[in-house]
């Protein structure tokens, strides 16, 4: 008998069998299979994210399957986390476009994998850094709801933050 | 089911409460399945996500100012879950066939494994609103787990601890009295105990407060009169060793059971509790037992009392005094054996015929010695097998051993008298390092017996002063068993004492050495006249136990003058200006004597210098009257007769008139025998010279010793003078006496003579009553 599965089943029904594994880079279903599991996970297992769609389900997988390896700094070292650049792999794997890259981000965080949170946090970081608010409304399609006043009293507010 | 609209409180709880009953266990043991632990962890999702995005547009352009303050979703949902939780243990029932503790523990274990799952599936709560509220510093706020023991805390556990604690506490004592119970039943209480303890402040450490106010106090108060009572009643039907033996099984059962089941920090003193009500508070009954034990030899009992002792290291003192009082007293006994058995032996030989020997006199030194080490050997041994070297004990037995080994009825017969180890062990010495003593007679004695009394020696001087004196006769006679033990020996004294104690005594194996190459220098000349073999021996006076005696000075017969003359010569040659004296009487000479029977060989005749001398005159003429010898031969008057004496005891002189009363008299004539007649071939005229000389070695040594004493006591005074300039009497006598214990016991009566002396010698001044002062 070959080694049991998760199957991850998407909010659309459809199934990703992976290695234990892979699923496990998600706190909740590491934390879940060994709830449900207490002996060790002797068949395969289901485990619904009614919250995650297939397409971005997929994506999320395919990330944990590359890092089903990778050592992740401590969850509790913040200085580590914050301060590790994002990797290569990474960054071309979140070269997606901006309403996936959500999609992914918000998956991150429901399936609690927190390396890729960190990851997609920091592209978005780097997407605002740099810009000017024009520049900033345009990429991330805010609308100005300021008054002209208002502006100009943020703007003094802010002065010490300007690039010069 | 549809997952119920995120921002609706009341629609989301009612849709995970189904899923929390089937976690904390109130559906029975049904299992949860994956979709319902998915939707539970789902719904709280969408709510604190809903709630969070919508509350933080609504309060961040506010806030804008005070970036700290925007809101997590969680508050409301936290709240239901905690009311849930109290109505949900408040709701537990006890069976009525278990009893309370069964009930707790069958429910407390179901419970923190939901408490586990419920923890995980309200995940996305802890990990932001919980964390949160408590990084902005709210301590009643808390991660689900902690909730949930927190509820179980004041719901289930405060209300009943007393039942809970009584009735595990009873369990023990069950077990204690060998009923068999489900300690599994004890351990989990006692556990939980442990999980209540939470720090609300750093839920990360731990925290005993719950196990030790509600359990370990009372544990270890049950535990205590427990074994008070259970003590006490079982040393009254028992015997002392029954009771050790019991002791051991439980401290055994004790410190497993806390093995098993106790924390740490309650082994320390459970154990002190144990200590005090089985140990320390029937030691007394034990210390009664135990010089039983020592007298019945009852090794492994007393290394049982030893070893719980042991346990509050206090309680030994008195085993080890009493230890000690039993040697000295072993040590008495043994000794006065040997003293009596000695004494009827004189006694025997006063009825036989008339002994000379006094009674203390009389004591064998190798029953003595041997007497000393049977003691020692046997103590060594409990000391070892029973007290596992404690050094305690090693202590006992020492100064026991320093005790009898100085103060016993032989070495000290007389209240005054000098101590006499030192002069009995030197004797001991001597026996089996002669090479004329009998194998048979030595074989139980050896150096390390020597050095185990040495060590207990408090006039190590005056074995000194006697172990030289026998053994320079050794070396001058030539009979010592064997050079390299000789060494052997003084290399451990010096390796024991100092190289300084054993100075003098390697000086006369140098100055030995030294005769040797002096002999082979001297050969030639010697071989030309009738001396076949000349042995002389240039000993430093300061060094040898030997002075000069007047009494001996006698005329060295022609014939043999070549040799001595020779060595005068060369030695004179070599350190001019040292004044060489012969010391005639000692020395051994061998003269073969024509007196036998046609065809027979000749006699051998081994004689004293004097001797040789008297002999020698009558190679010239046969006949002598006795002045006529004392006139050739020299020497005091009654030193020659003496001398003369076994001559004519043993026949080979001719006195007319015969009779020892006629000797002496001037014209009593003397004329060697024609034909010799002995049985043996070799014949010694030594052992019968007549003279008190014992005696005198003996008051020379006591005389040498005393000196020694009052020059070590001055030099130590002088030092100490120097370098301090003016000292109270008293710290002078305390500086002085540990500086002589190497070597002797300073009495302080012979330092305060010393500093008289001193004061007389001008070398230190009184300055006051009490003070001394020193003069340079």
């Amino acid at each position: 008998m070959s080694a049991p599965k998760v199957i991850v089943i998407s909010s659309d029904d459809e199934k990703f069998p992976v290695d234990p594994k892979v699923a496990e880079k998600s706190l909740l279903m590491k934390n879940m299979i060994n709830d449900l599991n207490p002996d060790g996970l002797q068949e395969d297992f289901e485990i619904p994210t009614p919250n995650v769609r297939a397409n971005v389900l997929a994506k999320v997988l395919e990330w944990c399957e590359h890092h089903k390896n990778t050592i992740f700094p401590d969850d509790d070292d913040d200085d580590a986390r914050k301060s590790a650049p994002v990797e290569e792999w990474d960054k071309n794997f979140l070269k997606v476009d901006q309403e996936m890259l959500y999609e992914i981000m918000l998956a991150a965080n429901y399936l609690n994998i927190r390396p890729l949170l960190d990851a997609g946090c920091k592209m978005v970081a780097e997407m605002i850094k740099g810009k000017s608010p024009e520049e900033l409304r345009r990429i991330f399609n805010i609308v100005n709801d300021f008054s002209p006043e208002e502006e100009a009293a943020i703007r003094r507010e802010n002065e010490w933050a300007e690039d010069r | 089911m549809p997952f119920p609209v995120a921002s609706d409180l009341n629609a989301t709880w009612s849709f995970i409460q189904p899923g929390l009953e089937f976690i904390l266990g109130a559906q029975g043991d049904q299992g949860v399945t994956p979709k319902m632990y998915m939707n539970c962890y789902t719904a709280v999702y969408n709510y604190c996500v809903n709630k969070s995005r919508h509350g933080a547009t609504a309060t961040s352009i506010a806030a804008s100012s005070d970036s700290n303050s925007y809101s997590l979703a969680g508050a409301e949902i936290y709240a239901k879950l905690d009311v849930y939780l109290t109505q949900f243990i408040r709701a537990l029932k006890k069976e009525p066939s278990e009893t309370f503790l069964e009930f707790y523990v069958r429910k407390w274990t179901r419970f923190t494994i939901g408490a586990g799952y419920m923890n995980n599936v309200f995940d996305y709560m802890n990990r932001y609103w919980v964390q949160k509220e408590r990084s902005d510093g709210r301590r009643d706020v808390f991660d689900v787990n902690t909730l949930s023991l927190i509820k179980w805390r004041s719901e289930m556990f405060n209300n009943n601890s007393d039942t809970l604690i009584s009735e595990v506490l009873d369990l023990i004592e069950m077990q204690r009295n060998n009923e068999i119970v489900d300690t599994s039943l004890i351990s989990t209480a006692i556990k939980s105990l442990v999980f209540l303890g939470i720090d609300v402040q750093d839920l990360k450490k731990p925290n005993l407060v719950v196990y030790i106010s509600y359990f370990e106090k009372n544990f270890l108060e049950k535990t205590g009169e427990y074994y008070s009572r259970e003590s006490s009643q079982y040393l009254q039907e028992h015997n002392v060793v029954d009771y050790m033996k019991k002791c051991e099984a439980r401290l055994a059962e004790e410190i497993s059971r806390s093995n098993n089941y106790l924390e740490d920090h309650t082994k320390k003193h459970l154990l002190d509790i144990l200590n005090k009500v089985l140990i320390e508070d029937h030691a007394n009954e034990m210390y009664s037992q135990f010089l039983t034990l020592l007298e019945q030899n009852e090794t492994d009992h007393i290394q049982r009392m030893y070893k719980l002792l042991y346990r509050l290291p206090a309680t030994l003192g008195p085993l080890a005094d009493t230890l000690e009082q039993y040697i000295k007293e072993q040590a008495d006994k043994a000794i006065e054996k040997v003293k009596l058995a000695s004494e009827s032996q004189a006694e025997a030989k006063v009825d036989g015929k008339p002994t000379k020997k006094s009674a203390a006199g009389a004591v064998d030194p190798k029953s003595y010695i041997n007497t000393l080490i049977a003691i020692y050997n046997q103590y060594n041994e409990v000391v070892h097998q029973a007290f596992n070297k404690d050094t305690r004990f090693i202590k006992s037995l020492d100064n026991a051993c320093r005790h009898f080994m100085n103060k016993n009825s032989i070495a000290i017969p007389t209240p005054k008298a000098k101590c006499k180890t030192p002069e009995l062990l030197a004797r001991y010495a001597d026996s089996f390092l002669r090479g004329t003593s009998k194998e048979v007679d030595t074989v139980d004695m050896n150096p390390e017996n020597l050095m185990i009394v040495f060590k207990y020696l408090n006039d190590k001087d005056a074995f000194e002063e006697y172990y030289r004196r026998s053994l320079a006769k050794r070396l001058i006679n030539g009979n010592s068993k064997s050079e390299e033990l000789e060494e052997s020996i003084i290399q451990r004294l010096q390796e024991e004492n100092s190289i300084e104690y054993t100075s003098k005594m390697t000086k006369m194996f140098s100055d030995m050495k030294a005769s040797e190459d002096l002999k082979a220098n001297i050969k030639d000349h010697v071989s030309e006249s009738i001396v076949k073999d000349f042995n002389p021996l240039i000993l430093a006076q300061s060094m040898w136990p030997f002075t000069h005696m007047e009494d001996y000075d006698l005329n060295v017969a022609p014939e043999l003058q070549a040799p001595f003359e020779k060595v005068v010569e060369i030695y004179g040659a070599k350190h001019n200006g040292r004044q060489l004296k012969w010391l005639w009487n000692h020395g051994r000479a061998e003269l073969r004597a024509n007196l036998s029977k046609k065809g027979k060989a000749p006699f051998v005749f081994t004689v004293s210098n004097l001797q040789m001398m008297i002999l020698i005159a009558f190679n010239k003429k046969s006949t002598y009257t006795f002045s006529e010898l004392h006139e050739i031969v020299g020497a005091a008057r009654h030193t020659f007769e003496s001398h003369l004496l076994p001559f004519t005891k043993y026949k080979l002189l001719d006195q007319s008139p015969p009779g020892p009363e006629n000797t002496g008299n001037a014209d009593t004539t003397f004329t060697i025998v024609e034909e010799y007649k002995s049985k043996k071939l070799k014949v010694n005229f030594t052992s019968v010279i007549k003279n008190n000389e014992a005696k005198q070695e003996e008051d020379d040594a006591n005389k040498e010793i005393d000196e020694t004493r009052r020059n070590y006591l001055s030099a130590c005074i002088v030092r100490i003078m120097k370098s301090r300039k003016t000292v109270k009497h008293n710290e002078l006598i305390n500086e002085v006496l540990p500086q002589t214990l190497s070597r002797f016991h300073a009495k302080i009566i012979d330092i305060k003579r010393v500093i008289d002396q001193l004061i007389e010698k001008q070398y230190i001044q009184r300055i006051d009553n009490n003070t001394y002062e020193y003069l340079s």
